[in-house]
């Protein structure tokens, strides 16, 4: 179990809310937000998504699969102690710094030393402009999950029960929802794949729905007064059918 | 008491230096340009704006067929307006519009993560990514609302949208009371980032 994927409905918090209407609080924000992008516009499962991005091509020296997956995982994989202590963007730079020293792309030893002296490297080289114009195109262009057409198990009207598997190292379910009873509002067209697979049963192209939830169904008596809906987006593999009992 | 509470005394310039060497590693090593990030940075900054939000929004209010299909085939009305090219891009692919009316209120969440639609509101600012709000909006959202100003009646259902699938969510607000005579720059002037998640009402007319 990890805490990460119980955030929703997490009790004993501060109030009042203050909105911090602000993107970035530091500079340094901005570039390992760059980063991941660029990564994201990079990666090597763009030449088998939707666009087919011409990515061998493409004269980088990135040679991995880089998807909000990836960075998910890493944040799911943390000490949820530490998950909680840092802010958005720091718990971006350490996952993303890892994940180049794993790939072996810097050593810790280089990082260290840069972070001495400094200097910014600012030579151009060959094929600068198409590694730039690849991370734009994937930004225009994406990298829809949408596959096949759809053969939904349920329809619209049926009652489902959210699945409880053991959560592996990423999940797209909601902890809050697990084992809960909730009603399909929608079913969209199509089948939709998972950047990999995650070991609770996502990753290949399977129908998706919204689940109506009624709070006292999730909440019992500590939910919220007054109409209230809850909707959630759900892989086909997080439902299952209610047993009929006649 | 262990270190897990503890802040390095020099937390903020530490995570500079190390982005900078990061970047300026992956420049050297051929991974990225020295213009990449900036470029990226420069596409949120001039196109991927919340002023394509407030243009959906705005044509919402003045366009009736419009609002009635912007909620069931978001990208196909989105891509009917002069938006910049992309709106189906990153964190867009699948864009999904809920619009506010006299007695539902929408609100959207991300508890898992921060998915938030890229092309019509641009980076989600920090409010939408603190754990806090993404814990708190799930179970208590008319408390929530109410300290940061959106007062509901009581018998205004709210429907809250937990971004948990492929879908980016955004709201169209309610259109304020007393702006029939407003030109569509005054309209858009009223519509924040904010009210498009639900976590604010479009501006008022005064």
């Amino acid at each position: 179990m990890k805490l990460q994927h119980y955030l929703g409905g997490l009790e004993g918090l501060p109030e009042p809310l203050t909105l911090e209407e602000r993107v970035f609080v530091e500079e340094w924000e901005k570039r390992i937000f760059g980063i991941h992008v660029a990564m994201m516009g990079l990666s090597n499962h763009l030449g088998s998504a939707l666009p087919a991005y011409p990515i061998d091509e493409v004269p980088t020296a990135f040679k991995d699969e880089w998807t909000w997956a990836d960075l998910r995982t890493g944040a799911e994989a943390m000490n949820p102690f530490d998950y909680f202590k840092f802010r958005y963007y720091e718990k971006w730079l350490g996952g993303i710094t890892q994940f180049f020293a794993d790939k072996g792309y810097v050593t810790e030893e280089e990082l260290a030393d840069r972070m001495a002296e400094l200097s910014s490297a600012t030579a151009d080289f060959d094929g600068a402009e198409d590694i730039d114009d690849q991370v734009i195109a994937y930004l225009r262009l994406g990298d829809s999950p949408r596959r096949d057409v759809a053969h939904p198990k349920f329809a619209i009207g049926s009652s489902v029960r959210i699945t409880n598997v053991p959560a592996d190292a990423h999940s797209r379910l909601p902890g809050y929802l697990r084992g809960r009873v909730g009603t399909v509002e929608r079913v969209f067209e199509g089948d939709y794949a998972y950047f990999c697979h995650t070991g609770d049963g996502i990753g290949d192209p399977m129908p998706i729905y919204i689940v109506e939830f009624a709070p006292r169904e999730i909440w019992g008596p500590r939910a919220e007064d007054g109409p209230l809906s809850l909707y959630a987006e759900l892989f086909e593999a997080y439902l299952e059918p209610i047993e009929e009992t006649s | 008491m262990t270190g897990q509470f503890a802040y390095p005394p020099d937390r903020e310039e530490a995570s500079a230096k190390k982005a900078a060497a990061l970047e300026s590693l992956l420049i050297e090593k051929g991974v990225i340009t020295p213009q990449t990030v900036d470029k990226v940075l420069a596409y949120f900054e001039t196109e991927m704006t919340p002023l394509n939000g407030k243009k959906i929004v705005v044509k919402a209010w003045t366009d009736a067929e419009f609002a009635a299909k912007v909620v069931v085939d978001t990208p196909a009305a989105i891509a009917e307006l002069d938006l910049p090219d992309g709106m189906a891009g990153a964190e867009g692919e699948h864009l999904q519009a809920v619009a506010n009316n006299p007695g539902v209120h929408n609100l959207v969440i991300c508890t898992l993560c921060s998915c938030f639609p890229w092309p019509v509101l641009g980076l989600p600012p920090y409010w939408y990514k603190d754990p806090t709000f993404r814990a708190r909006a799930a179970r208590e959202p008319r408390k929530v609302l109410a300290e940061v100003g959106v007062d509901l009646p009581a018998e205004t259902e709210i429907k809250v949208w937990d971004s948990s699938g492929h879908s980016r969510w955004f709201v169209i607000p309610e259109r304020p009371a007393g702006t029939e005579d407003f030109t569509d720059e005054m309209l858009m002037d009223l519509v924040t980032t904010e009210a498009m998640i639900g976590v604010a009402l479009a501006g008022s007319a005064s």
